[in-house]
């Protein structure tokens, strides 16, 4: 059996044919179809590099033959991880095909011998009927949540942590199928600027880029910090304002920008990083942002960054540890993959993975949907309350009848 | 500089404060059962309103109804997050309306009042009987209201179904 990775001379309609795999980046789209293998990283804090150990031991008896050679050419596995590195259910794929398209340029990867031009033809099955989603209760109610962050801000104040994130669930139900293909387009239309994904049932739109590797080359981007948008443009610009200047969201997001830095320093030559936060506007929130860049480590693979990075103090907190271990003890839950890194990786450990964010697991006619805010000393329950109500909204957006 | 008080405003004045009993936030908290985190909570969305006391904010007893009333809102399955959105909402639309309410009371009880009374303590006596008659009368005014707006947006809305 050959892996082959070759140009397609035409566009491929990305979402048409019901993809498997999906993956659309602002620079890269990735689609994979069928399953050559499906491998199991199990748990513990080195389950990224055995995740990659895995994938490379499950092709290495193969020959691969790549004429494009870019980046997300070659064959790749989709990946996306448990939050909690001693929970399963982590979901590693790696597809028969995978069609990408990088700045314009279309080539496709099979392994084995898969013909990609029925692409080209008209998708038999189109969406079915709708319906909309329908509340089926959270794991805890949001009065425990509160009082969950009631609890948190007492370990804050006691110096415990300095911030701790907490999330909450949202399940939904509907007469129909909630159909992966409708939610993907529509998350790809209000988010273009979001990693768009589709693994193993995880759905979502990120916009926080946790590690890209090409090459030697390393980037990362650290959301933390948010406010709600308007649709005044006048009071859109004074919540700009007033995020940029708050002390509580700039002490959030100096904790998780120190928490990167950490990581990075010591795997990456000259990491530069923006010397203050950035604002990232999305459809219906905004966030303070840090970008980094750096030089990796010729041994060093992206999933082995991702690993490292994860949980990031923009989804876990700090001390990690701490932040870790009482984020078991106060949500009442488990997160599942949420805010965990999803994305891809190559053989040669070239990748790009997101945290898992306004994400939703779909099975079938059921659906279940998380959303976070960070809590740091100062941090109201009610308003982070309202923050996680905010970021569900996004999704529940995405799954409703007539958003498209 | 604020002047003083009118003897019948001040008479309304003590009206609005001697129907219920002014407790702590943590007293409160005793009496309904709900943690203060949820009613500092409340209290900071303006939706449990606060006098001011000598130690820090008191709240009137009668306010437990309104918090019970919630719980119960809140124990038939409507998320928190839901309820307090809504009742924002409500807060910020029903905000200006109070003030205009209050505004016509003044202009066309209180001012009547003061022209027609011939001495202080019949304005005193007149001005408090309207507004205890008048505050429960327009309690029940929105409330009624309200059910009948509820009402008719829950049949629009199963009909449009049907």
């Amino acid at each position: 059996m050959r892996i082959v990775t070759r140009p397609l001379a035409d566009p491929v309609p990305i979402l048409e044919h019901h993809p498997d795999l999906v993956w659309l980046g602002p620079d890269l789209q990735l689609i994979g179809f069928g399953t050559f293998a499906r491998l199991d990283p199990a748990v513990g804090p080195d389950r990224f590099v055995k995740a990659h150990e895995a994938f490379r031991g499950r092709l290495s008896e193969l020959e691969a033959h790549d004429e494009v050679q870019t980046f997300g050419s070659g064959p790749l596995m989709f990946a996306s991880f448990s939050f909690d590195e001693n929970s399963h259910g982590s979901a590693l794929v790696v597809p028969e095909l995978v069609v990408g398209c990088r700045r314009g340029q279309w080539f496709y990867t099979s392994i084995g011998d898969h013909d990609p031009t029925w692409l080209y033809h008209p998708a038999g099955t189109g969406l079915g009927s709708a319906d909309r989603p329908r509340y089926a209760g959270s794991s805890i109610p949001d009065l425990e949540w509160l009082e969950a962050v009631d609890r948190a801000l007492e370990l804050i104040e006691d110096g415990a942590l300095e911030k701790i994130v907490l999330a909450r669930d949202y399940a939904v139900w509907s007469k129909s199928t909630f159909e992966t293909r409708r939610i993907l387009e529509r998350l790809h239309n209000r988010f273009p600027e979001c990693f768009v994904f589709s693994i193993d049932g995880l759905v979502g739109a990120s916009p926080e880029l946790l590690v890209r590797v090409r090459g030697s080359g390393l980037e990362s981007v650290t959301l933390a910090g948010s406010a709600r948008r308007s649709t005044d443009p006048a009071e859109d610009a004074r919540i700009a304002s007033e995020l940029l200047g708050s002390d509580k969201d700039r002490r959030e997001h100096a904790a998780a920008v120190r928490s990167v830095d950490e990581v990075l320093s010591p795997l990456a030559d000259r990491v530069f990083r923006d010397p203050d936060p950035v604002l990232v506007d999305l459809a219906n929130v905004r966030h303070l942002a840090t970008r980094f860049r750096g030089t990796l480590e010729p041994t060093r693979s992206v999933l082995d960054v991702a690993g490292r990075l994860h949980p990031t103090a923009a989804v876990g907190g700090t001390p990690r540890p701490a932040a870790v271990e009482a984020i078991r003890r106060l949500e009442g839950m488990d997160r599942g993959r949420y805010a965990a890194p999803v994305g891809w990786t190559s053989l040669d450990g070239d990748g790009e993975f997101a945290i898992a964010l306004r994400c939703a697991e779909l099975s079938g006619a059921r659906a279940r949907l998380f959303a976070g805010a960070g809590i740091v000393s100062g941090s109201l329950p009610e308003a982070e309350l309202e923050e996680t109500r905010i970021k569900l909204l996004a999704m529940l957006q995405a799954l409703e009848v007539g958003n498209g | 500089m604020s002047e003083p008080l009118d003897p019948w405003d001040r008479a309304v004045l003590e009206a609005m404060n001697v129907e219920d009993e002014l407790v702590t936030l943590d007293e409160l908290s005793r009496r309904t059962g709900i943690s203060s985190t949820i009613l500092e909570a409340l209290a900071r969305e303006g939706l449990l309103i606060g006098s001011p006391g000598d130690t820090g904010p008191l709240y009137r007893i009668g306010d437990t109804e309104a918090i019970s009333a919630g719980m119960e809102l809140l124990g038939s399955g409507l998320p928190l997050a839901e309820l307090l959105e809504l009742a924002r909402r409500m807060n910020e639309a029903m905000q200006p309306i109070a003030q205009d309410a209050v505004a016509v009371f003044e202009r066309f009880v209180r001012d009547s009042v003061e022209a027609t009374a011939t001495t202080d303590t019949e304005a005193a006596t007149r001005l408090t009987e309207a507004f205890r008659t008048m505050l429960p009368a327009t309690g029940r005014l929105v409330d009624h209201h309200f059910r009948r707006l509820l009402i008719a947006s829950a049949e629009r809305r199963l009909l449009e179904r049907g």
